[in-house]
This record gives C-alpha cells, sequence and structure tokens, in this order.
C-alpha cells in the first residue's frame, strides 16, 4: 500500500458517461491484484473530501487504469482531467479475487456497469497464471441497453467466451444476466463443473448471483460495494453483514469491506 | 535554534501536542505503513465499552460539503478482548495511549475503567461523553439530555464515577450541540478532569430527496471536518478561558495552519481526526508544519504559542 501523486498519462471516453484513466506509478502497478482498488483523491482541496474507491481496469509496468462513471461531483473532476495532471492515489488496497485455483478449472465472471472493469483484469490474471485455459473462462455480462456492455473489446482480445445480456434486448439474451448464467450453470453442474463464479456490480445482482451458485453448488467469490470514507481500515464506515462462525450472541456481525473485503465468499454474506 | 514543543495533559508529559483522534485511527496498526507512529504526541484510541459492540448497520457513512457523517455506533471488541489483542500492540509504540471508554451508565463506565485499571500500561483516559451514535441508557433518561455531554450534572457524575478509580490522565470528551460549552467544560474540571478534548462531532442528517429516507441507516450521523472548523476553534478558544485544565483542540484540523489555529485559541494539544481518512500521514505532517512555523516565526516554546490569542 502506497500513497503517491499520480501522472495522468489518458484520459478518455471508452462509452455513454464511461471514462478510462490511466495513471502512473510503479509501485501500485506492481502490486495492483485483480478486485483490490485504490482511493483517489479528485481534488486538493476539501470539496469534495473524501477519496473516490475504484478497481483496477487493467495495470501493466509503470502505470494502471481506472474506468469510471460520471455520476457525481468527484467523477466530474476527474473527466476533466488532462494528461500531466496530478492527483494522489492510496492503494493497492483490499483483498481482490482469489486466483489459485485447482487443475481443470474454470470460470464464470458475471459483471454488470462498473463492476466489470476489475473482470478484466481478473481475466487477464486467470490467463497469465495459467489458472485457467482461456476457453474455460466464461465472461457474462449484463447492462441496459448494448451501449452500457462495457468492457467488450478488452474481452475479446483476450479471447474468453463472452455472453451477453441487455434489459432491452438490444444485445444478447434479453433481461437480466442471471439468465444466461443459469443456462450455463445447468448445464455445467450436471457434468460436475469445477467452476468457480467470480461476481462484481449492482448489489441486486449480485444477490441473484449468489443465490444461482448456490443452488447449482458451485463457489462464488462476490465483490461488494458499499459507501466508504479512508478505504484501509481507519474509518470502519464501509461494514457489510456477514455470517459470523464464531458465534457470539447474534449470527451476524459486520465485517469491513475495504480491508476483510471487498471481495466475500458469497456464502458468507448476509443480505437483508 | 533548539524547539520546545513538549505539552502536558494531567501526569502525561507529551513530547509533541499533535494527537490522532478516537474513531479516525482504526485500530492504530493500520497506520504503520505509512507513518512512524512514535512521532505522534500521543494517540486516543477507538472507544471501547463493557461489551463488545456490532456497530451500527450501514450505510453508515454520508459525505457533506467539505465534510462528512458517520454513524458507526461504537463497533468495537468489548474491554477484555481490547486488552488481550490491541492493547500490548500500542504498548510498544512508546507513545502515550489515551483510551476513549463510554459507557450507558456511571456504572458502566465504572467497570470499563476497573477493567483497564487492572491491566495498565498506558497513559490514559479519555471519557467519550458525547457520541451522537448511540442510544444512551437510564443515566440521561428524565434530564432531556441525548447524551451525558449534554447535561453539566451528568457530565459531573461520569466524570467523578471514573476519577474515583484511577490517577492516570482523564480527559472529559464534550459535544458541540450545547449551548454554554464553558459551562460543560467547568463542570468536568469541578469533578476532576485533568483536561477537556473538543469538539465530538455534530448530530447531523443528510436526506435523499427522491425516496425521502436518511441517507444513513441510524438517521442521524455525526458531522467532522474542515466544515466544523471555525465552530470548533470557537468553542476551544470558549474552553479555554472558562477552566485552568488544558484543553484538547479538536475539529476539521488537516493542516498545521489549522492546528495552530487552536493552539493559539487556548489549546494546549490538538487532535486530528477526519483527515487521517484521506491522508494517513496527515498527522505528522501537521506537526513538521507546527515546528517550521515555530522556526519562522523564532518561537522557541510551544508554551509561548499556547493561547496566545489577542483580542
Amino acid at each position: 500500500m502506497y500513497r503517491e501523486r499520480c501522472r495522468v498519462l489518458a484520459n478518455g471516453r471508452v462509452a455513454p458517461g464511461h471514462y478510462v484513466l490511466r495513471l502512473g506509478s510503479a509501485r501500485i502497478a506492481r502490486a495492483a491484484g485483480p478486485g483490490r482498488f485504490v482511493q483517489v483523491l479528485c481534488a486538493d482541496s476539501s470539496e469534495p473530501l473524501l477519496g473516490r474507491p475504484f478497481s483496477f481496469l487493467t495495470a501493466r509496468p509503470g502505470s494502471f487504469d481506472l474506468l469510471y462513471h460520471v455520476v457525481g461531483q468527484g467523477t466530474r473532476i476527474l473527466q476533466g482531467l488532462q494528461k500531466g495532471d496530478a492527483l494522489w492515489v492510496l492503494g493497492p488496497l483490499g483483498n481482490g479475487f482469489g486466483t489459485k485455483l485447482g487443475p481443470g478449472a474454470e470460470a464464470a465472471l458475471v459483471g454488470g456497469g462498473v463492476g466489470i472493469p476489475p473482470l478484466v483484469h481478473l481475466a487477464e490474471t486467470l490467463l497469465k497464471t495459467r489458472a485457467v485455459r482461456p476457453g474455460k473462462i466464461r465472461v457474462f455480462l449484463g447492462a441496459r441497453d448494448s451501449t452500457l456492455l462495457l468492457c467488450l473489446k478488452d474481452f475479446r482480445k483476450l479471447g474468453v467466451d463472452l455472453r451477453l445480456a441487455t434489459d432491452d434486448g438490444s444485445r444478447g439474451t434479453k433481461g437480466f444476466v442471471t439468465r444466461p448464467l443459469e443456462r450455463y450453470l445447468a448445464e455445467a453442474a450436471p457434468a460436475g463443473t469445477r467452476t468457480t463464479v467470480y461476481t462484481c456490480g449492482p448489489t441486486p445482482m449480485l444477490k441473484a448471483v449468489g443465490a444461482l451458485a448456490e443452488r447449482y453448488g458451485v463457489p462464488c467469490q462476490t465483490s461488494v460495494e458499499v459507501p466508504m470514507a479512508c478505504g484501509f481500515g481507519a474509518c470502519l464506515g464501509c461494514a457489510i453483514k456477514v455470517n459470523d462462525a464464531a458465534g457470539s450472541s447474534t449470527d451476524f456481525r459486520y465485517a469491513i469491506a475495504c480491508c476483510e473485503g471487498p471481495v466475500f465468499d458469497a456464502a458468507a454474506l448476509v443480505w437483508d | 535554534m533548539g524547539l520546545d514543543l513538549s505539552t502536558r495533559l494531567g501526569r502525561v508529559r507529551l513530547a509533541n501536542p499533535v494527537l490522532v483522534a478516537s474513531g479516525t485511527f482504526g485500530h492504530v496498526k493500520e497506520f504503520e505503513r505509512y507513518m512512524d507512529l512514535g512521532k505522534l504526541g500521543g494517540i486516543v484510541t477507538k472507544t471501547i465499552t463493557v461489551k463488545p459492540r456490532l456497530g451500527n448497520p450501514p450505510p453508515r457513512i454520508v459525505e457533506t460539503p467539505s465534510g462528512m457523517l458517520n454513524a458507526i455506533g461504537l463497533q468495537n471488541p468489548g474491554v477484555e478482548r481490547f486488552i488481550s489483542e490491541k492493547l500490548p500492540y500500542l504498548r510498544k509504540l512508546g507513545v502515550p495511549v489515551f483510551v476513549s471508554v463510554m459507557g450507558y451508565s456511571t456504572g458502566e463506565l465504572a467497570a470499563v475503567t476497573r477493567a483497564l485499571e487492572k491491566a495498565g500500561g498506558f497513559a490514559g483516559y479519555e471519557l467519550n461523553l458525547s457520541c451522537p451514535n448511540v442510544a444512551y441508557g437510564t443515566k440521561t433518561a428524565g434530564t432531556g439530555a441525548r447524551m451525558f455531554a449534554h447535561d453539566a450534572k451528568l457530565i459531573g457524575s461520569a466524570v467523578s464515577a471514573v476519577r474515583r478509580l484511577t490517577r492516570r490522565t482523564l480527559l472529559a470528551k464534550l459535544g458541540p450541540d450545547v449551548s454554554d460549552i464553558a459551562r460543560m467544560a467547568r463542570a468536568a474540571e469541578g469533578a476532576g478532569a485533568d483536561g477537556v478534548s473538543l469538539i465530538n462531532t455534530f448530530v447531523a442528517m443528510v436526506i435523499d430527496v427522491r425516496t425521502r429516507r436518511p441517507v444513513l441507516a441510524n438517521h442521524t450521523g455525526g458531522l467532522s471536518g474542515p466544515c466544523v472548523r471555525p465552530i470548533a476553534v470557537r468553542m476551544t478558544w470558549e474552553a479555554a478561558r472558562a477552566v485552568k485544565i488544558p484543553v484538547v483542540g479538536i475539529g476539521g484540523i488537516a493542516s498545521a495552519r489549522d492546528a495552530l489555529e487552536f493552539l493559539v485559541a487556548g489549546a494546549s494539544a490538538v487532535q486530528v481526526g477526519t483527515a487521517n481518512f484521506t491522508n494517513p500521514a496527515v498527522s505528522l505532517e501537521t506537526l513538521d508544519g507546527i515546528r517550521a512555523f515555530m522556526r519562522r516565526e523564532r518561537i522557541a516554546r510551544l508554551s509561548d504559542l499556547i493561547g496566545s490569542v489577542k483580542t
């Protein structure tokens, strides 16, 4: 974990309202892992005050990329950044996805919205470490319409098996991404699959994907998104309910998502 | 020029006046990779209660203009696990550690103090009389107070309950939602506190106008950050004039300039809080800046700066 003043190397639009910011830092890039994140201070003033957490889209020697959706004050500032500008960045933070899988492993990556970028980094890592063969990585992406299916080019370059779903049917299956996922799990599960599901995206999707994984008896790693102030365990603000195996007076406790997560075993999460 | 930055809180001499505020510094260990913890003037721990507390349901955090609201709800492992799991690490840092303690009654405050007195190996206490995010028990019932810090008599009884159990430095942390902070500081002094820390967060609220719901699950939370600083400086000034015991200034400090304002207003030490969330090394940067200011202004002793406001 480092705190570093990072130079903007590039900042460009990739989809309506979505941009990719490339920042220079050899140390952060080296320690980046899929599902880990950085806290970016969008301004040097107190407006906005807090850092914005972004997972890695990818990393290479010397720099890393973040994909952001312009939704508010902080991301609007990011949108205006130009090559040569500089930002304070803290990271990498969090645990990230577990990528050590057994022989013959398969992976189903399920993403929606800005939950998609860390799955690119994950697919790259699974391929680079030879944890899974390219044809055995299946990527399920969901979006409102075809223009918001993020990172398609990145996944195509990796040669993974892509399965798409849009709410309006403008691309892929009409409906939620859980439909093609369920079809796949229904086919794979009877054959005694060694599939691990990885998911990141809107909370309703995470719940549905976790439920499917449970029904088909496959492990599922879920990356959660919760409001966060510090990102490194100082404020205890990013609480998320998990099963308490230690069994105190209650059957749950609040885990701190920035350091115990943001990736959790789906079976440990308790959704209210 | 040799600088003397030392300052005194009760029986404890601090090497410098910069502490970190309760609830803003995790379990301390999270910061060791970003800074030399041994250089801090002191550390105030996350508040500890007799029994473990789960904390409040999420969302616990929301950003506001130049500030934030939090409603963590005093999530902590309870005093026994604090003593066995957290305190040994803190003892090794070689920095005065003030354990922040809280209870829902004077009985609970006494219980947590007794357990800590038995364990020993720390500098003192900061009595959290002003957490805005938990329901208080019978002790405040009938007084109209939402917390100990809202009522001078309750402040007195809480401070007395701990004072009679310890000779260690005892700081009383006061809340800002009162009409007369000087009176509250005097109540703490009268009951035997060695100092008062102020301010805690303001009780505040943010509403999502589309859903008509409060953003925080707790409905209200504590407002902190640079937006509260001018009010905190004013309250520090008022409290410092009202009592002889030291005042520890807190509220939106994010730089040496900010800290100096509190010292000039009359604070004998300061605590850096919310700023730790965005820059884990900000407390030591603040200290370095105070040192540079003293050199520049040819001020040899911190004590020459404390309370030097010209009014």
